[in-house]
């Protein structure tokens, strides 16, 4: 028997992975949504400052929508974890 | 925000954590050692083991994991008591070894890629409002992290009070812990991050990379994502060495060399190190305690060896400051 068999009786390589793959997605995703709001923040506020109301109303939605993102992807994250 | 509401912050979100799940105190309680060779004095030297190597690392100045060192010590002393057969090899190395391996290198991934995300988003932005942007960020990261390090953690002693409630009768094998051991449990993580926890918040966020509020975001953000995922599946994970995992990797993704790698290097010979340190700390202490037979006399002198080496340990201490890590 191979070690990679070996191993694959042993640990519950499904559980693993699927952990490895929440892990990954969660941790990059709400790390770029949030990113993207920050982004949209600092555009909204600097395209207002050059008095452009339209371009910097759309960067304001763009970091509402990745901030309201964000706090909904911590908030199902938690209610994953407490659903067992 | 002020170290003192931030700890406080931590501490809470912590004791919280505690009562998210009880997954990995199944697996501390059922799946690495067969608790029905588990006695009273067996939990007492797994203990032993676990706190002498956890005082040796501190007086060293080494960062090791509680929870390896408590795992190590239960085993070892199980391997003392009864041999190799009280030990659920297949549980061992599939929920602790394996994942002990695979999650800080998923933290560091995740850490280091969120990292390099961050800077291509928002690299050209005035730094001003992305710093304030992140500092916020860290208050929900920091949070998850707290909310994270509490579930699985207060979870393996969760697991190990449940082993000794198991071993004395009063719990029958497979049952979770009573709510009280939870709310235990529970309290004493949050003292002690309450207490304790800003040198530990210091050494992390200082000593291994200079961190900004980004990379804190994403170290924080990839460690919370890995021990969450991890304790919904039952892995009782070192926080200490996925956080750590986490830090290295934000720093990494923005210079290899902002890492100091002498500092992590002392990390990995810790982490090696833990396990097998704490099992022979814990069989030797199983072996000490059974020379006064089987009565509370051993527990008793070993506890009063164990206090008076811990006395000197503090007092030598005192006198001469911890040396500086490598790197």
């Amino acid at each position: 028997m191979s070690m990679a068999a070996l191993l694959a009786t042993v640990v519950d390589t499904r559980a693993l992975a699927e952990t490895v793959v929440a892990a990954v997605a969660s941790g990059i995703g709400i790390t770029i949504v949030f990113a993207v709001a920050i982004f949209g923040a600092a555009r909204f506020a600097e395209l207002g400052r050059e008095g452009r109301p339209a371009a910097a109303l759309a960067y304001g939605a763009l970091a509402v929508i990745c901030g309201l993102a964000f706090a909904g992807a911590i908030v199902a994250g938690i209610i994953v974890m407490t659903s067992g | 925000m002020a170290p003192r509401v931030a700890v406080g912050f931590a501490a809470v979100l912590n004791f919280v954590g505690a009562f998210i799940s009880l997954e990995v105190a199944a697996t501390i309680a059922s799946d690495v050692v067969d608790a029905g060779v588990v006695t009273p004095l067996v939990i007492f030297a797994g203990l032993v083991g676990a706190i002498t190597w956890n005082l040796i690392t501190w007086f060293f100045g080494l960062p090791s994991s509680s929870s390896h060192a408590l795992i190590g010590g239960v085993v070892g002393s199980v391997v003392a008591a009864v041999g190799f057969e009280g030990v659920m090899g297949e549980g061992v190395l599939g929920k602790v070894l394996i994942p002990a391996l695979v999650a800080p290198t998923v933290a560091f991934l995740v850490g280091g890629g969120a990292i390099i995300i961050c800077y291509r988003v928002v690299g050209r932005q005035r730094p001003g409002p992305v710093t304030r942007g992140f500092r916020m960020g860290q208050v929900v990261s920091g949070g998850m992290l707290a909310l994270a390090h509490g579930t699985n953690d207060a979870q393996k002693t969760m697991g190990v009070i449940a082993l000794a409630l198991i071993a004395n009768g009063d719990l029958a094998q497979g049952s979770d812990p009573p709510f009280w051991v939870v709310v235990s449990a529970a309290t004493a993580i949050a003292l002690g991050t309450y207490t304790g926890g800003w040198r530990i918040i210091k050494t992390m966020g200082t000593r291994i990379i200079k961190m900004d509020s980004a990379q804190g975001f994403s170290a924080q953000g990839a460690g919370a994502a890995v021990i969450l995922a991890s304790s919904h599946y039952g892995f009782p994970l070192s926080t200490t060495h996925v956080i750590s995992g986490g830090v290295m990797g934000a720093g990494a993704g923005k210079r290899l060399s902002a890492v100091r790698w002498g500092v992590a290097g002392n990390i990995v010979t810790a982490w090696l190190l833990t396990l097998p340190m704490a099992a022979a700390i814990g069989a030797l202490a199983y072996g000490l305690t059974q020379l006064f037979g089987d009565g509370a006399v051993g527990p008793v002198v070993i506890s009063a060896a164990g206090l008076a080496l811990t006395a000197v340990m503090f007092a030598r201490r005192i006198r001469e400051p911890a040396p500086a890590p490598a790197g």
